[in-house]
């Protein structure tokens, strides 16, 4: 039988805030355990939960880059049921008014563009984390209240190709708005996906099972394959998809049960009592949406602007911390191409991507923007560039490294002359080539002159006695 | 209302994470009959069109408190009422599902 | 003998010392007190506090809801006997700072759910009058304590009546502000929307006098209100010319005692020669019969939900089980009493999502119709007047009490008024029915606590009972 794909996704994305949602307490990474606790926290008796602005602040402006309508009086709602993880034996969660609803995003797929809907946006609490040991559970609250968004998405998505593009694209739009640090691996961005089949050319959506915590873009990739090859291969003999939570093993490369749906807990929502309605500033709203940091699809259709192809920039953009070092580096150069260039191959060949995101490379980018310069004005051949390249990534100075690696450039003219004068003897019919049109030829003389020269005449000097030369010769 | 046996009643103290002997699940069955009884005193208020109460007054608020991380508590304190404690982690046993 | 006239007739030692001794002395008869506070160090402390600060040196008593740093806070509960707060409330803080002396935790209905203070963890309260009798709840600890002379003053919490009744069965004021006015910060909760933190006290002054220490912006507390605090002891002013006060009808028709009636009617003629317009007012029957299941679902609802965090992994007792699962049953099994369970089992009912609409929602609903019938009767009268029980307090076994009857669906319950509006109230003393204390209750719209202490000390100065001390006696 021919099965149509149906997939919908959750996404929970920790805020870059500096203190919790709801308390004063730090919000922090790779800390000692219990170290970034107060008592509202750890849920003890008597506290109460106080809103966070600055998480206010980042979920208005996700909403605001992802299309949702922004409902300016914030509510929230417990989410109860008992669990270790969760200190006050409720989540506080936004589930009857959520701050969005109702927005999209495009995706760029090689078959033309495709909206994806997105159902809403809601603030919410983190809870703690576990760690099982063979007979125990140790519990570090620290990462316990951390604000998250969530953020679903309509179940409009047909492949694991269309999954992993949205994801990738909310979580650049998110990194770019400096919401979320969207790591995937450190859990600061987890994904849950609603797989169902249905057969082709029907409406009515199959049986849905749910896989949780995904935690890279390939791991997407694969629990939707898996769990497609799974579902369609119980439907084709006939059984049916039992509704249910799995998780993605990625050791066998198959989706395991978790636990059925089947008499699921209730979480017996209601309104948390202790937040009253806060509304929310128009003029506030207003400013954030105003201040928004240039999103990628922004950025794209500048860097085209700039001439760069649709690949590079693609490449760019893909990449915040990249991007934002090539934006850095056009303020020292102006050969873009070259700029887009050396960034996308030679930059990244050589600089990990946590330098580039912590900015803690010795490379000074004033000195490259030099380099790409030199370059440029062919001031430099581009297998100098290469070897000042090495230095400068060692934190060195462009005219510094040029002394020192001795590839002063010849540029006095009547050595280059000299040079050219033999070239042009040994190869007369290569200027008879150029004289007839054949700009073929110019690049060949020139070629011999590097050669000759080892590669230290002046480029663009070299040029234009080069053109002076043939241009006495044509009368 | 829907009327619950005394196992219900034992059911649902158990999704509560407490467990109900004969004679307490057999007290609240009969605390819930006169609750019932009661039910019937609200019922007969018309309530169509009205709004539930969910806060003592209806002015919405404006206050959001400023992203500052200045209430920590140490480690120490965190922990004191801790009734296990490893290396600085709360301890159980082993969680099941 | 006010707080003011106590910090000029005795010395902090002396008020202290003599605090805590009949503190201990009274423990047995009284068994009020759930723990007790070595009071050297604070007051070591108040060289820090400015001796003209309006609690220097007096000493108060906490509620055993109330966190306080250091010092042990079990709401009254098996599952947090053990529980050491590692913070203190805002409340805390507040008195602390105006120079209070915390000799200790008093007992209450286990996380304030009672009305009896028969459900403490560590056994009822007595009441001084008549130890025979209950103290009333949920707040009895801080109210016999106050009423016995232990210490002028008392925090309590009410979420029904918690603090108003108690304070009618023992023959002294309690206050209830207006909800937002003073922080819940570090009050252990029954229920978040119908919760207040008040006091008691011996006299109308004192308990303006606290209100004004205790009240304020707390921004841990988002419920809690920006408007400025008055200076309501300062302030206080008992002339009654042009005031409206109405009496609440329904609340005179269900009530048989013709003592209580005969002392509240002998009150109303006084309030009227001082020049105030009393009027009786009525409110909806069909409401008032309402009170009770509206308020034990809204207030069981909430609770279940509030005290889902006692499962003895972080703090509180812990009965180890073979997984985390058991261990939290277990823990939660043995720290809960059985009148607990049931109020959880029957407010985790309400909250079932096929229940919702018709029994929380429900009664939510009803609640804003009785906040809008006490809005409307506010319009007209400026407080609203009542006995504050039909009679004293009941003895520890009396079964009597039919739920269903008028006398106890609307006279001994309709004070929750207060709290599904969030008004102020207040209890003050009124006389005596056969031999025991009954207080008059008053409440006005929200935010004119002034307004309700003039009101209130015009009725102490009508009555004549203030600053009364029952030592217990058997
Ligand atoms: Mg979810
Ligand atoms: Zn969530």
């Amino acid at each position: 039988m021919n099965y149509e794909t149906v997939i919908g996704i959750e996404i929970h994305c920790e805020l870059k805030t500096k203190s919790k949602m709801f308390s004063g307490a730090p919000v922090a990474v790779n800390m000692q355990p219990n170290t970034c606790v107060n008592e509202i926290d750890l849920g003890h008796p008597g506290v109460l939960p106080s809103l966070n602005k600055e998480a206010v602040r980042l979920s208005v402006l996700a909403c605001s880059a992802l299309n949702l309508k922004i409902n300016p009086v914030v509510r929230f709602d417990r989410k109860n049921y008992y669990y270790s993880d969760l200190p006050k034996g409720f989540q506080i969660t936004q589930q009857f008014h959520p701050i969005g609803e109702h927005g999209y995003i495009d995706l760029e797929l090689e078959e033309g563009t495709k909206r994806i809907r997105i159902n809403r946006l809601h603030m919410e609490e983190d809870t703690a984390k576990q760690y099982h040991a063979d007979d125990e559970t140790w519990i570090d609250f620290n990462r316990a209240g951390t604000p998250l968004i969530e953020i679903v998405s309509e179940a409009d998505i047909r492949s694991a190709k269309e999954a992993m593009a949205y994801v990738e694209k909310l979580r650049n739009i998110l990194v770019y708005l400096d919401v979320t640090d969207g790591k995937m691996e450190e859990g600061s961005l987890r994904c849950d996906i609603n797989i169902s089949l249905r057969e082709v050319g029907t409406e009515a959506f199959g049986v849905k099972t749910e896989v949780k915590n995904l935690n890279s873009i390939s791991n997407i990739e694969r629990a939707i394959q898996a769990e497609v090859e799974r579902q369609s291969a119980l439907l084709n003999a006939g059984d049916v998809v039992e509704q249910a939570t799995r998780r993605y093993d990625d050791g066998t490369k198959t989706t395991i049960l978790m636990r059925k749906k089947e008499g699921t807990v209730d979480y017996k929502y209601f309104p948390e009592p202790n937040i009253p309605p806060i509304r929310l500033d128009q003029k506030w709203i207003e400013s954030i949406q105003t201040s928004m940091p240039e999103l990628p699809d922004v950025r794209h259709a500048r860097y085209i602007g700039l001439g760069l192809s649709d690949y590079d920039a693609q490449v760019l953009i893909s990449n915040k911390a990249l991007s934002d070092f090539f934006d850095k580096l056009l303020k020292h150069t102006s050969y873009v191409k070259l700029a887009a260039n050396y960034c996308i191959s030679d930059l990244l060949a050589n600089i990990s991507q946590k330098e580039l995101h912590d900015e803690s490379y010795a490379l000074k980018i004033e000195e490259m923007g030099q380099l790409i310069t030199g370059l440029g004005k062919q001031d430099i051949s581009s297998k100098q560039a290469k070897d000042i390249f090495v230095e400068l990534l060692k934190g060195k100075d462009y005219q510094a490294t040029i002394k020192e690696l001795n590839i002063e450039q010849v540029s006095d003219t009547s050595v280059l002359s000299a040079l050219i004068e033999s070239v042009l003897a040994e190869n007369e019919q290569s200027i008879i080539d150029y004289h007839n049109g054949k700009d073929r030829a110019l690049g060949f003389l020139m070629g011999q002159i590097m050669k000759k020269s080892k590669g230290q005449a002046n480029p663009a000097l070299t040029n234009k006695l080069l053109l002076e030369e043939l241009m006495k010769r044509k009368a | 209302m829907k009327r619950l046996d005394v196992q219900g009643f034992k059911d649902l103290a158990n999704q509560l994470r407490f467990s109900l002997s004969d004679e307490e699940a057999n007290d609240i069955k009969n605390e819930f009959d006169v609750l019932i009884d009661q039910m019937d005193l609200l019922n007969k208020i018309d309530t169509e069109g009205v709004e539930p109460m969910v806060y003592p007054f209806d002015e919405e608020t404006s206050f959001l408190r400023e992203d500052v991380a200045i209430q920590v508590l140490p480690v120490q304190e965190v922990l004191k009422n801790a009734p296990k404690e490893k290396n600085g982690f709360f301890v159980t046993q082993k969680v099941v599902g | 003998m006010d707080i003011t006239k106590l910090k000029e007739m005795k010395s902090v030692q002396e008020r202290v010392d003599e605090a805590v001794n009949k503190s201990h002395a009274y423990q047995a008869d009284l068994n009020a007190m759930v723990s007790f506070i070595d009071p050297s160090e604070q007051i070591e402390n108040l060289k820090h506090i400015d001796p003209q600060a309006p609690f220097y040196g007096v000493p108060v008593v906490l509620k055993d809801l109330v966190n306080m740093k250091g010092t042990v806070t079990t709401g009254s509960s098996g599952i947090l006997e053990n529980y050491v707060s590692p913070y203190d409330a805002t409340i805390t803080e507040k008195l602390r700072a105006a120079g209070a002396i915390i000799i200790g935790k008093s007992s209450c209905d286990t996380f304030g759910m009672g009305g009896t203070n028969m459900t403490a963890w560590t056994g009822p309260v007595m009441n001084p009058y008549d130890l025979t009798r209950m103290s009333g709840g949920s707040s009895g600890g801080s109210a016999v304590l106050v009423a016995s002379g232990v210490v002028p003053m008392a925090i309590g919490t009410d979420t029904g009546d918690s603090i108003r009744k108690p304070a009618s069965y023992n023959n002294i004021v309690g206050l209830k502000p207006t909800y937002g006015r003073i922080s819940r910060y570090g009050v252990i909760p029954y229920a978040s929307s119908l919760d207040h933190v008040g006091v008691f006290t011996r006299n109308v002054k004192d308990a303006a006098l606290s209100l004004e220490v205790l009240a304020g912006r707390d921004d841990k507390d988002m419920t809690s209100s920006q408007l400025p605090v008055e200076a309501y002891a300062k302030l206080l002013n008992s002339d009654l010319e042009g005031k409206r006060i109405g009496i609440i009808q329904n609340v005179i028709d269900a009530i048989q005692n013709r003592e209580t009636l005969n002392l509240f009617k002998d009150l109303c003629d006084q309030l009227t020669a001082k020049g105030a317009l009393v009027q009786s007012i009525h409110l909806d029957e069909k409401l008032m019969h309402a009170f009770l299941p509206t308020y034990y679902i809204i207030a069981n609802a909430e609770a279940t939900a509030n005290h889902a965090n006692l499962d003895g992994l972080r703090f509180g007792v812990l009965h180890e089980g073979n997984s985390m699962e058991e261990s939290m049953i277990r823990s939660r099994t043995a720290g809960f009493g059985k009148l607990l369970k049931k109020r959880f089992v029957i407010g985790s009912y309400a909250l079932f999502t096929e229940n919702q609409e018709e029994v929380f929602r429900k009664a939510q609903k009803v609640r804003r119709l009785i906040v809008e019938d006490l809005k409307r009767v506010l319009c007209e009268v400026d407080v609203v007047i009542a006995p504050a029980s039909a009679q004293g307090a009941p003895k520890f076994d009396d079964v009597s009490i039919d739920q269903l009857s008028s006398e106890y669906l609307i006279a001994e319950n309709y004070m929750a008024l207060a709290n599904f509006s969030g008004y102020p109230s207040i209890t003050v003393p009124m006389g005596y029915v056969d031999g025991l204390p009954v207080g008059v209750n008053l409440t006005s719209a929200a935010f004119t606590e002034q307004l309700l202490l003039n009101v209130a000390l015009a009725v102490e100065e009508s009555t004549g009972i203030k600053d009364m001390i029952k030592e217990p006696k058997r």
